[in-house]
């Protein structure tokens, strides 16, 4: 292994960056895309949680205090659009292009070019997204799910918003694609497909997901525009069209969509938890089946989200089937991290409090997923507070977590430098704890006929929401110790120097963890021999 | 520090709230007040205790896994990866739970969705922001806002305390009233946007689309007053169009039914007002139903709702304005269903001659009447006609047709629709219906007794309507069968 290392040292000053800012706008070189890709999606992790407390701040109290009920809408609206293709989806790529090559031992990715360019994309694409906010007639105001008739009303913002969906969805697909070449021809040759890092695996799921799903919300928002302003009536019934065909064809990319952000949490977690459990992952080939099964079942469980919409009894009933069927390979991965931690030799550094907090707020979502999967009882809890607590609890403290964990997981690695684990765990603490204030009881204010996307209520619902917005409060402010244990720990953290494999033993787990910290520029230019064998 | 103190400080506050007003919220799902209410309470209550019980088992082996077998306690760490007796129980045991959860699931999915045999049919349309209610059966018609004390306090910086109005933003001016006990048909569709209709005590909530019919039901065990909130994103008033259902016993039912028919015979007052007098009125006519979109000061939302003032079109030529607020054009809502000739002609005045605007002209009640379509004043006079002894003296066809006209607008169309194509699959369409085109006495015996979702029209129309509507849809529609009835002919059928 040290001679793999040792090769690597003395060819990095061969090809190193270019200098100053033109490194960052033409580079092709994985590592760096990988950190634009980070910084990107933390800066709009800030600007969509700004949104979010624009929310809290509103629903703090009863009555309208801050904003216009409009304003409200384009909130809600453009904080899950930011959320969703501006921080979640491209901190996975982020993730994806700094680890992939490192963890299959390859010296970039496939096509470093087309890298390039769908970062810039993304860039492109938020931005045409975020300057709707100051057009005329406002941002879009009908829910990130931009449902017809009444997307239709939107101001001048509708063709910019769909424009920035097209590029949005042609960024993710070059992503995806690079990233399925990259995994299909760039391994070592001793890493066979079942020897690839759980990472790798989902994220490799992941990008066909996205293949198949970005044409068709690209579609779908394209009907839209001909619907608006080229005279067509796909989606209005006095055309002979229909509203609901748009939620069929949205849900089709939506359902998957969420996959997108989910599995390579599962990725991460399943890469973390053996780490500070210092055991094997449990169960690594019925990881990687339970991860392709959740993957299929996505694309036949779409209209679970539109049990209200009318539906013939029969279709009802199928989707309320398939959707229970989802908790199966969720609830074997959720087994397997319970038996890989269990008679571990446990630690509890940040990256490890993270993953805990993951599998057990992530799997209270998929509980109340569960719940809601039963059609007849969705009949009540659709459309409420309780699914908005639903999601949050899969996506924050589930992809946010996983996505902190990383972070606190690998900084070490990229930057060379120790993160203060002081700090870290104190925002761990605040984070975890304020994430169940914040969520948790939105459960109650739905049961008790809270409606969702409501920018005011009635007086009987004051108490949970002010408890909530305290806790979205605290949270937000929360996130402000990682940004500065980032800039810390990039500036030389705590001093402490940090070895290769960085964790205990790490170098049983990964690839990545055979290298020096920080990596050189270019690594594995010739393909490692040994891989780590463990699970065999 | 100071935010810190302030936050401390709001959170001791919220615990002497917590505790003083405990009994006011709710933790858990109602039970409502249906059967099938109470069939998804249990169901949720089911799954809830499954999920505890699973949750209890997953999370106590990892705390205990976390407090056990920690490095501090010098746990030394096993090596296993794999175990397949174990992975095999934990994906069929959940199985199990699934198919145990499924069965009443689907029970409970069955009984929700058999509207056959009600009692009452109610047509529910959602409107950007308001509900309207029309009985299928006596044809009453309610229009349902948010009330005046709600709507004042929700205004941004309105300064009104919303714990001062009893049932703040759950409020409004005309509730639905149902009759307990009996089985009642709803009937959803929307005008603009969609929108979805929830009273959390009767159990669901349904989608109202546009251009499309969905339907559901209930039957309500006690009397009582229960509310519920539009629950699908229908743009900016989406939080403020509540729903509020009065459930009476059924001969308090009978006395409101009398009450709004009574009330509903009355037309506009058409009796000429002065130019002063219709502004004075338009005023709060202007407020309930063109200030949530074109702004109390008629300054609009530029890109969504146009200004009216300084517009065009209230400017521009009377007779152009009042036809387009009666018959509406895009996003703006066709007033001339909602409100009567003497309002009308109050708010147009009113448009006319504030919130910036002096044309310095006014229209008369009487002049609005004149264009309003004619079916809306017509009906109003048909409870009088249907209870005089109906003369058995022979119409001719054309005469039939034209009277035919307006019975089928005011029974008819709101599920057949005014050209007669229907709403498939729901409500069949009449043009080339085998039924209209067949034998004619068949088509009477079905329009006297109805069938499935078609009321039985035998009770509710005269002898001379029924054979003039029959004789229309025979006629008209799109069809040509070229025969009549005469309402003689159906005193025989009946």
């Amino acid at each position: 292994m040290s001679a793999v290392v040792a090769e690597h040292d003395h060819d990095h000053h061969d090809h190193g960056p270019a200098g100053g800012i033109k490194r960052w706008i033409v580079t092709t070189n994985h590592k760096d895309i990988g950190t634009l890709y980070l910084v990107f999606a933390l800066a709009m992790f800030f600007v969509g949680g700004a949104m979010a407390m624009v929310i809290r701040a509103e629903l703090f109290e009863p009555g309208m205090q801050f904003v216009q009920p409009q304003f409200f809408n384009s909130m809600t609206t453009m904080h899950a659009l930011v959320m969703v293709f501006g921080a979640v989806m491209p901190a996975f790529v982020g993730l994806a292009n700094w680890m992939i090559p490192m963890m299959i031992g390859a010296p970039d990715m496939a096509l470093p070019r087309l890298n390039n360019m769908s970062f810039w994309m993304l860039v492109a694409g938020i931005s045409l997204l975020a300057s709707t906010l100051v057009m005329e007639g406002g941002a879009p105001a009908s829910g990130w799910t931009l449902y017809p008739p009444l997307v239709l009303q939107t101001g001048k913002a509708l063709p910019f918003a769909i424009f920035s969906v097209h590029l949005l969805g042609i960024s993710s697909i070059m992503g995806a694609i690079n990233i399925i070449a990259t995994v299909f021809n760039m391994r070592a040759p001793a890493m066979t497909l079942m020897k690839m890092p759980l990472f790798v695996w989902t994220w490799l799921i992941t990008a066909f997901l996205l293949i198949a799903i970005m044409p068709v919300f690209a579609g779908a928002v394209t009907m839209l525009l001909t619907d608006k302003f080229f005279e067509t009536s796909f989606f209005d019934a006095a055309g002979g069209g229909d509203p609901v065909l748009y939620q069929h064809i949205f849900w089709f990319f939506g359902h998957p969509e969420v996959y997108v952000m989910i599995l390579p949490t599962f990725g991460v977690a399943s890469t973390i938890i053996p780490v500070f459990a210092r055991k094997p992952l449990f169960g690594y080939s019925s990881m990687v089946y339970a991860t392709a099964s959740i993957a299929f079942l996505s694309f036949i469980v779409w209209a679970h989200h539109m049990f209200l919409v009318g539906m013939p009894m029969a279709g009802e009933l199928y989707f309320m089937y398939a959707t229970m069927l989802i908790a199966i390979p969720t609830g074997v991965k959720v087994f397997n991290w319970t038996a890989t931690m269990w008679k571990g030799s446990l630690t509890f550094e940040t990256p490890m409090l993270f993953s805990i907090a993951f599998v057990v707020l992530f799997t209270m979502g998929g509980f109340t997923g569960l719940m809601m999967a039963i059609a007849p009882a969705d009949f009540q809890y659709h459309d409420t507070y309780f699914i908005v607590a639903h999601f949050h609890y899969t996506l924050v403290p589930a992809s946010i977590f996983i996505l902190m964990a990383a972070g606190y997981f690998w900084l070490p690695k990229w930057t060379g430098h120790m993160y203060n684990e002081k700090i870290g765990k104190l925002h761990f603490w605040l984070s975890a704890v304020s994430v169940n204030i914040l969520f948790f009881p939105q459960h109650f204010l739905g049961l008790a006929g809270m409606p969702r996307r409501i920018p005011d209520y009635a007086v009987q619902f004051a108490d949970w929401n002010m408890i909530s917005s305290i806790g979205g409060f605290i949270f937000g402010a929360s996130q402000l110790l990682f940004l500065y244990i980032v800039v810390d720990t990039i500036k030389g953290g705590t001093g402490e120097k940090v070895t290769d494999e960085v964790w205990e033993d790490a170098s049983k787990h990964g690839l990545e963890w055979t290298l020096p910290s920080p990596p050189p520029y270019h690594t594995f230019t010739t393909p490692p021999t040994a891989i780590p064998t463990e699970h065999f | 520090m100071k935010i810190t103190k302030q936050l401390l400080a709001s959170l001791i506050l919220m615990a002497f709230c917590l505790g003083k007003a405990q009994a006011e919220y709710t933790l858990n799902l109602m039970k409502g007040v249906t059967k099938v209410s109470n069939d998804i309470y249990d169901l949720h209550m089911l799954i809830l205790w499954i999920c505890v019980f699973i949750g209890i088992g997953v999370f106590g082996t990892m705390f205990y896994s976390i407090y056990h077998h920690r490095k501090s306690r010098g746990h030394k760490a096993e090596q296993f990866h794999e175990n397949t007796t174990i992975e095999i129980i934990w994906t069929i045991v959940p199985t199990l739970i699934l198919v145990s959860m499924a069965i009443p699931a689907t029970k409970t999915m069955l009984e929700l969705d058999d509207v056959q045999d009600s009692d009452i049919s109610i047509k529910v349309t959602g409107k950007q922001w308001y509900w309207e209610y029309d009985y299928l059966d006596t044809g009453i018609h309610i229009v349902s806002r948010l009330d005046e004390a709600s709507n004042k306090a929700r205004q941004t910086g309105s300064g009104i305390d919303p714990r001062s109005i009893p049932n703040y933003l759950l409020n409004v001016d005309h509730p639905l009233v149902i009759p307990t006990n009996k089985k009642i048909r709803f009937v959803f569709t929307a005008a603009d946007v969609i929108h979805s209709w929830w009273v959390p005590a009767l159990g669901w909530k349904k989608d109202a689309n546009p251009g499309f019919i969905n339907e559901a039901w209930t039957s309500v065990k006690d009397a009582g007053v229960y509310r519920g909130q539009c629950t699908e994103l229908c743009g900016k008033d989406h939080g403020f169009m509540p729903i509020v259902v009065v459930a009476m016993d059924q001969p308090e039912y009978d006395t409101w039914v009398k009450k709004t028919e009574d009330d509903a015979k009355k037309g506009p007052d058409l009796a000429d007002q002065s130019r002063d007098q219709l502004i004075a009125k338009g005023v709060a006519i202007y407020e309930k139903n063109c200030a949530t979109c074109h702004l109390p000061g008629g300054e609009g939302v530029p890109g969504a709702f146009p200004a009216l003032t300084g517009s065009s079109v209230v400017t521009g030529d009377i007779n152009a304005q009042v036809n387009l607020v009666m018959n509406g054009k895009n996003a703006m809502p066709a007033f001339g269903k909602v409100l009567k000739a003497d309002e009308l002609a109050q708010v147009i005045t009113f448009t006319r001659n504030a919130l910036g605007n002096a044309v310095g002209d006014e229209i008369q009640p009487k002049a609005v009447n004149d264009l309003l379509p004619k079916s809306a004043t017509e009906s109003s006079t048909q409870v009088t006609e249907k209870e005089s002894v109906v003369s058995s003296v022979d119409l001719s066809k054309d005469d039939l047709i034209a009277k035919g006209k307006s019975v089928y607008e005011s029974n008819c169309a709101s599920c057949h629709q005014v050209d007669g194509q229907g709403m498939p699959p729901t409500f069949p369409a009449l043009t080339g219906s085998p039924i209209v085109n067949g034998e004619i006495n068949a088509q009477v015996k079905f329009v006297l007794n109805g069938k499935g979702m078609m009321p039985a029209f035998g009770n509710t129309l005269s002898q001379a309507d029924l054979a003039a509507v029959v004789t229309y849809t025979r006629n008209g529609l799109g069809n040509s069968v070229n025969d009549l009835i005469q309402p003689s002919s159906i005193r025989a059928l009946q």
